[in-house]
């Protein structure tokens, strides 16, 4: 009996040092001022107009991944909710690009969007386009939009696999009283597999949210945030802080004021839903 | 309507299957394309005079096949060591269930990397550990534990217990019981949580770039990111080293499909 409990102690002891320790420490770190202990480098944040800028930008990504990734991956998982010959193989390539290296994905697409030498600008050209105006990752003007893009062809098939699974888990027998009592294909849809995929959608979208908000790999060798401050989100700016200008404290407050807006956040949209049931 | 959707659904499928493979299919062909054909206008879609010049590059003139050593060695030393440990509190915890202290432990998944990035570099720095492979070692068993734990825990508890009863009866330690008896029949289980922790070890990059930063740790995400974010990108050779960190996802993948949403839910994949 007592055989089993001890068991516990490595992962507790290996969580406790590499996982507990560390954010204690970032909790006293962030209050350490230069005469003590306060809040200063909190206050500082509310007045920092480059974090105010980091922040709005990590919404925006957030959300216009999200308003891109969400209708297409339901989209996709609707198409392959059905039998049909390959379906399985289907799928699987669907989910290649969520599984792939980010590092690797963004090499990739900085490949193909170069707007000297890419794929992508280099085949409109051949068509006797003119692709002066499509400069990609290169201007402040669509940075932003090339990067949101990315992540739509990395992360869409994460909602498509968890909403599709939802789909598949639904049950036959309300589907089957509808196709009797002759109801249309769009009735079905809304009355039928919206409300009832509804703890399933909660769930994906909310995962994605939260690691979009946190978002760094992708972005960092697209563009390192820029061209300028164009695409520098909140983890971006905290790197910076921590490793370019060596202010442990004032990155560690930044990170834990993303932690908190990713929980109200996280909380609100939860709220939202349980308030609006179909 | 109906016919129209007939049509219209197959369409988008081949449409976003085309989507998804030809930028992997690109980036292939990249590393097999000789520079002068990498920037041809029109693009050379299909034939071109393939070379491996890319390939001989990474490993013979830059040190890619040290990367690659140390991402196989890191990714494989900390799965395990994260499924030795992490299917014992499991396993625990599937018979002594403590609701609490499960969820604390899946609790530390929860974070964002970024915020223990900074006291965990202070502490290999203090352990002299900085650009060490065990460093990174640690960090990604340590990354690996909560979902170890609660993946395993959840296949555990569909081994029904008069198995385990039964061998201990017959003279069986616990540990005895759970090796032989238990885990024989969550293997499965247990490589579906093998290759996510795999994936998670091979793909990770914050961590890699901040603790291995010299030739003594570097993994494949790091020598690419690192090559990449300079002024100029050297295209055959960042090809081929991209077509490398790739090809073992796909052997993953294979592992990991009938668990893939668990897993998912469980915020694997994405560190």
């Amino acid at each position: 009996m007592k055989q089993g409990r001890i068991w516990l102690a490595p992962a507790v002891v290996a969580l406790a040092a590499l996982s507990i320790y560390p954010l204690l420490f970032a909790i006293e770190v962030s209050l350490r001022t230069g005469s003590g202990y306060g809040l200063d480098n909190y206050f500082r944040l509310a007045r920092d107009r480059f974090f105010l800028v980091s922040l709005g930008q990590t919404l925006l990504y957030t959300t216009l991944a999200l308003a891109v990734e969400f209708p297409l991956g339901l989209t996709l998982a609707l198409l392959v909710d059905r039998e049909f010959r390959g379906r399985r193989l289907l799928r699987s390539i669907l989910l290649i690009p969520m599984l792939l290296p980010p590092v690797v994905v963004a090499v990739i697409w900085r490949l193909i969007l170069n707007a000297e030498f890419g794929v992508l600008n280099g085949a409109l050209r051949s068509l006797g386009l003119d692709t002066s105006g499509l400069t990609w990752f290169g201007s402040e003007k669509s940075a932003m939009l090339s990067v949101v893009l990315v992540d739509v062809w990395e992360w869409t098939p994460f909602l498509f696999l968890l909403l599709l699974a939802g789909l598949q888990g639904l049950p036959v027998e309300p589907f089957e009283a509808a196709r009797i009592d002759g109801a249309s294909p769009s009735q079905v849809f809304l009355r039928l597999t919206l409300p009832m995929l509804r703890p399933v959608i909660a769930v994906a979208v909310l995962l994605r949210g939260m690691d979009l908000l946190r978002v760094f790999d992708q972005i960092f060798i697209l563009t390192q945030g820029g061209p300028g401050f164009a695409t520098e989100t909140v983890t971006l700016y905290i790197y910076r802080t921590a490793f370019r200008y060596w202010n442990f404290g004032y990155a560690a407050a930044m990170s834990f004021v993303l932690l908190a807006a990713t929980t109200v956040i996280a909380r609100a949209f939860l709220r939202l839903l349980r308030q609006h049931p179909a | 309507m109906k016919t129209l959707q007939r049509i219209l659904g197959p369409l988008l499928l081949a449409l976003a299957t085309l989507l998804t493979l030809f930028p992997v299919y690109w980036l292939v062909t990249l590393s097999l394309k000789r520079e002068v054909d990498q920037f041809a206008v029109p693009p050379i879609w299909l034939r071109f005079t393939p070379t491996l010049a890319h390939y001989y590059d990474i490993f013979f003139v830059r040190s890619f096949g040290a990367y690659l050593a140390h991402s196989v060695v890191v990714a494989g030393v900390s799965t395990l060591l994260a499924l030795a440990i992490g299917s014992l509190a499991a396993y625990s915890l599937a018979r002594f269930p403590r609701p609490g202290l499960a969820f604390w432990i899946l609790s530390n998944r929860m974070f964002p990397p970024i915020v223990s990035v900074i006291p965990l570099l202070l502490m290999l720095r203090w352990a002299k550990l900085l650009n060490s492979l065990a460093a990174l070692i640690v960090v990604y068993t340590a990354f690996n534990l909560p979902f170890v734990v609660w993946m395993m825990r959840s296949f555990f508890e569909e081994i029904p217990v008069d198995l385990e009863e039964a061998a201990m009866m017959d003279g069986q330690t616990r540990l005895g019981a759970l090796w032989r008896v238990v885990l024989p029949l969550v293997r499965p289980g247990l490589a579906a949580t093998a290759a996510f922790c795999l994936v998670i070890g091979w793909n990770e990059f914050l961590f890699a770039f901040l603790v291995a930063q010299t030739d003594a740790a570097m993994t494949l995400p790091v020598g690419i990111a690192g090559r990449v974010t300079q002024y100029e990108i050297k295209w055959g050779a960042m090809s081929a080293a991209g077509v490398v960190a790739m090809l073992p996802v796909f052997a993953f993948a294979a592992a990991m499909q009938k668990h893939l949403v668990r897993g998912l839910s469980l915020g694997a994949v994405k560190g």
